[in-house]
This record gives C-alpha cells, sequence and structure tokens, in this order.
C-alpha cells in the first residue's frame, strides 16, 4: 500500500495505491513444478503441488493452509492432480510411478507402474478414468474401477509427453510432447484428429472447459487455441521466456511465469500488460487461477507457492481490506510515501 | 475510497510430525471413506456404513495389538527375490510406512539397528517366533 499526498490538488488528498501481498506457502525442499485447483467444493478448494522432493502437498485454496502431505513417491513428483469434489488426488513421479490417493485421508489408493518417468495426470470429469503420459511417450488411459486392467494406450509421439488433458466431455485428449506438437486424438479410435506443431518445445498447456480454450506456451509466447477444432484465436508476447500461463474463468485476464521469476498479468481482450509483480527468487514453473477467479497460485523453482489476489485489495482469504478507521500500526505490509 | 489491504496471518505451513490430514477436520468427518472404491460418493446405507466401521475397527486393533505384543520378539521378513531375513522386532510408525528393528541378519553381516521400509514391496509376510511356541503367521496391512 503506497499512501500519498498528491500536490496538484488544492486540497491535500490522500490516495491509495494498492500493493500485491502474495502469500508465501512454505515446506517443499525443492522447486516446485506443477500445480492444480480441485472445483469448489463444500468445504471450499483445494491446491495441489508437485515437487521435486517427492512430496506432494494439499492445501486449503483460498487461505494457502497445509492440509497434509501424500507420502510415497520414491522420487520427483513432475504432475499432480485433483479431481473436482477433491476427494481424489493423482501424482506423477520420476519413479516410473503414477499414484492415485486419496485426498481426504492422504491414503495412497493405487500405484501404476509405468516403463519410464511420468509427467503427466489427469481425471475425467467422472472421476473414473485417469489420463497419463510421460517419457515413454506412450497416452495411457486407465479405468480407475477396473485398476488391475490394462490400460488403453495412444501411440504417436515421438518424444517424451508433457501434458495430457481430457478434453471436449472427455471424448476426446489433448497432448503436448516435446517433439515440438500438441496433438488432438479421438479417446475411442485412439487416432489423432488433429495436430499443432511449433519452432521449439510447448512449455505448458490449460484446457478450459467453459469456452473449449487451450492455453499454450512456447519461448516467450502465450497463444490460445480453440479446443475442439485447434484454430488459433490469438497470441500474446512477453518479456521474457514464459513457462506456465493460466486464463481467469471470466476470460478478461491471463497470468503468466517464467524465467524471469516474475508473475505477469495481461488484459485478454487487449492483450495489454496490465500488471508484474516480483516475489518469486527463481523461475516461475506453473501458475494457475483459482476456480472462483479470486486469487491465482504460482510454484517456483524456490521452492515455494505463492497467491496473488487478483483484485488486489479486495478481502478475500487471508487479505483484508482495511478501512482508515480500523487502520493500527501494527498491520502488516504498509509503506507509506510522502511528498 | 481510503482503504488498504492487510494480511490476517501468513498460510499453515506442514506439521514437522506428521503428515496431515486431521481426521477431525469436518471434511474428513464428513468424507472418511469407508471403501476404497470410486463409488464412495454413493454409499447411502447409514446402517452398512456403520457395520463397516466396526469391522474395520475391530480389524485395526486387532492389527495394532499385534504390532505391540511382537515388540521384542525375533521376527522373519520375507521379502521380494526371495530374500529374508531376521530380526528383532522393534516398532512400527503410525502410517507403517517403516519398521524399526534391531540385530538384523542380513547376508553382508548383521545390522545392529535398522529401518526397514514396509511399503516399497508388493505383500511383506512376516513369521513371528520363540524358541517355545510354534511360529504363527500374521496378516500385514497392505
Amino acid at each position: 500500500m503506497i499512501l500519498s499526498l498528491d500536490p496538484s490538488q488544492s486540497e491535500s488528498k490522500v490516495s491509495m495505491a494498492m500493493r500485491q501481498t502474495p502469500l508465501t506457502c512454505s515446506g517443499h525442499t525443492r522447486p516446485v513444478v506443477d500445480l492444480a485447483f480441485s472445483g469448489i467444493t463444500p468445504y471450499g478448494y483445494f491446491l495441489i503441488s508437485a515437487c521435486k522432493d517427492g512430496k506432494p502437498m494439499l492445501r486449503q485454496g483460498d487461505t494457502g493452509d497445509w492440509i497434509g502431505t501424500f507420502l510415497g513417491h520414491k522420487g520427483a513428483v513432475w504432475g499432480a492432480t485433483l479431481n473436482n469434489e477433491a476427494t481424489k488426488a493423482a501424482t506423477a513421479a520420476a519413479d516410473f510411478t503414477a499414484k492415485v490417493w486419496d485426498a481426504v485421508t492422504g491414503d495412497e489408493v493405487l500405484t501404476l507402474a509405468h516403463k519410464h518417468i511420468v509427467k503427466s495426470v489427469n481425471f475425467t470429469q467422472d472421476s473414473s478414468c485417469l489420463l497419463t503420459g510421460g517419457n515413454d511417450k506412450i497416452i495411457r488411459i486407465y479405468d480407475l474401477n477396473k485398476p488391475e486392467a490394462e490400460p488403453q494406450e495412444i501411440t504417436g509421439h515421438t518424444s517424451a509427453i508433457k501434458k495430457a488433458l481430457w478434453c471436449n466431455n472427455d471424448t476426446q485428449i489433448l497432448s503436448a510432447a516435446d517433439d515440438k506438437t500438441v496433438r488432438l486424438w479421438d479417446r475411442n479410435s485412439t487416432e489423432v484428429v488433429k495436430q499443432l506443431s511449433f519452432d521449439m518445445s510447448v512449455s505448458s498447456m490449460e484446457y478450459i472447459p467453459d469456452g473449449e480454450v487451450l492455453v499454450i506456451t512456447y519461448g516467450k509466447t502465450i497463444a490460445f487455441y480453440n479446443a475442439l477444432s485447434l484454430d488459433m484465436i490469438k497470441t500474446v508476447d512477453a518479456p521474457a521466456s514464459i513457462h506456465s500461463a493460466s486464463l481467469h474463468p471470466d476470460k478478461d485476464f491471463f497470468v503468466a511465469g517464467g524465467d524471469d521469476f516474475k508473475l505477469y498479468k495481461f488484459d485478454y481482450g487487449t492483450k495489454e500488460e496490465l500488471e508484474s509483480y516480483k516475489g518469486h527468487f527463481g523461475p516461475v514453473h506453473c501458475v494457475r487461477f483459482s476456480p472462483d477467479g479470486e486469487l491465482y497460485a504460482s510454484g517456483s523453482e524456490d521452492g515455494t507457492l505463492r497467491l496473488w489476489q487478483t483484485a488486489v485489495g479486495k478481502t478475500y482469504g487471508l487479505w483484508k481490506c482495511v478501512l482508515p478507521g480500523e487502520w493500527t500500526p501494527s498491520c502488516r505490509n504498509i509503506s507509506i510515501i510522502i511528498f | 475510497m481510503s482503504t488498504l489491504v492487510t494480511v490476517l496471518r501468513l498460510p499453515r505451513g506442514p506439521d514437522p510430525n506428521g503428515r496431515g490430514f486431521d481426521p477431525n477436520s469436518t471434511r474428513f468427518v464428513a468424507l472418511c471413506p469407508t471403501t476404497i472404491s470410486a463409488s464412495t460418493e454413493t454409499w447411502t446405507d447409514s446402517v452398512e456404513v456403520g457395520e463397516e466401521q466396526r469391522a474395520r475397527s475391530a480389524l485395526r486393533e486387532s492389527f495394532l495389538r499385534t504390532l505391540i505384543a511382537m515388540t521384542n520378539k525375533q521376527v522373519q521378513f520375507h521379502m521380494y527375490e526371495r530374500v529374508e531375513v531376521e530380526a528383532k522386532f522393534g516398532a512400527s510408525d503410525i502410517d507403517v510406512l517403516n519398521f524399526q528393528v534391531s540385530e538384523l541378519q542380513t547376508p553382508i553381516g548383521v545390522q545392529k539397528e535398522a529401518l526397514l521400509r514396509a511399503k516399497h514391496r508388493k505383500m511383506l509376510l512376516m513369521t513371528v517366533y520363540d524358541a517355545d511356541d510354534p511360529p504363527i503367521e500374521l496378516p500385514t496391512d497392505d
């Protein structure tokens, strides 16, 4: 918060410019490489973080409060996801397994052995199937009601898969790989429906079911595509190499973070850069809006997650708007500049 | 318009002593699953739920009493790759992820104190015996 007296006015006016005060969630001891929110449940919404320390954590989404740590992986966890109800979690790890967890008790429910590092996991809307993808270049579909059955396999990628996501009401699959392609597959035929090729590897992918939008990042670019047709909607260039981006549920803003440690906020309609925020002490690997759009979470090489307000200055979660009469010198994060 | 934003407190961090998932939390109490399956949400018969809970509690208590009874007893661990090792059983951690043992007899020598990982095997069978009683086979929590 910056409190300033405006000398150009005949009467001194006090105006407040809101400064973004991120909430830092500590606990991980290595870089945070992936994060995901659940849907909105009767108990609020939740956040899971994947970390190279091998211990993915579940947090309350609106406060960042730690709820529990999923213990069991024997290597770096590269991907993590929650089902809509936040009753199940899934993780993808360097120990060549994907695991399904009970997200209420923290118990490990299923271990799915793979032949190489697993990078990505994604539940269907009804949580009945799990999609996995990783360094063995194969997309797998597991029926969680028959976990001992062999998974359905989708082959075609020629390099490690970074991300595989259900789309179009779980009838299709989107995948991004180091072969510099993004592919759209039909779930039943396992054939590729459409393909996008890039000059460089895609660093991240986000799928927005409402409106069927696909957000892809590569180099300094954040690109938006129609998820059904893979037609490009628009591209926006950031000042630095971007590792991850997320579109606000109302599709008015998007946020992005990458190599220069900053979080950028852009206007989706005008493509204008609105704000940039420093805070992390390392590259930003992942960023996602919460399901209600009130905040976004970022994960960094510095081992922390940070929660950022979408509308800075609003009372929400652990952020509180204080009126002048209520303000006391003990309030945190206040700086005063008078000129 | 004169307002400012402050932070009420910092987000709570992990508990160094446990893995969390507080069983007293509202969500845990409301949702604590009685079966490890995808159909938990459709379980509506509270009588059946109660009965299964009682059965689970009884089994859990029996398992914990078994672990207590094994303390300081000679135990044989049957592991993967047909490896069998003997040791004196000490304790299990709260999540049954590790067993603390003493005088672990291994092919390369005796380890005075050791921690055996319980969950990285598909199945763990322990045979507990002492000199006067015949060996009994115990169930494992897996």
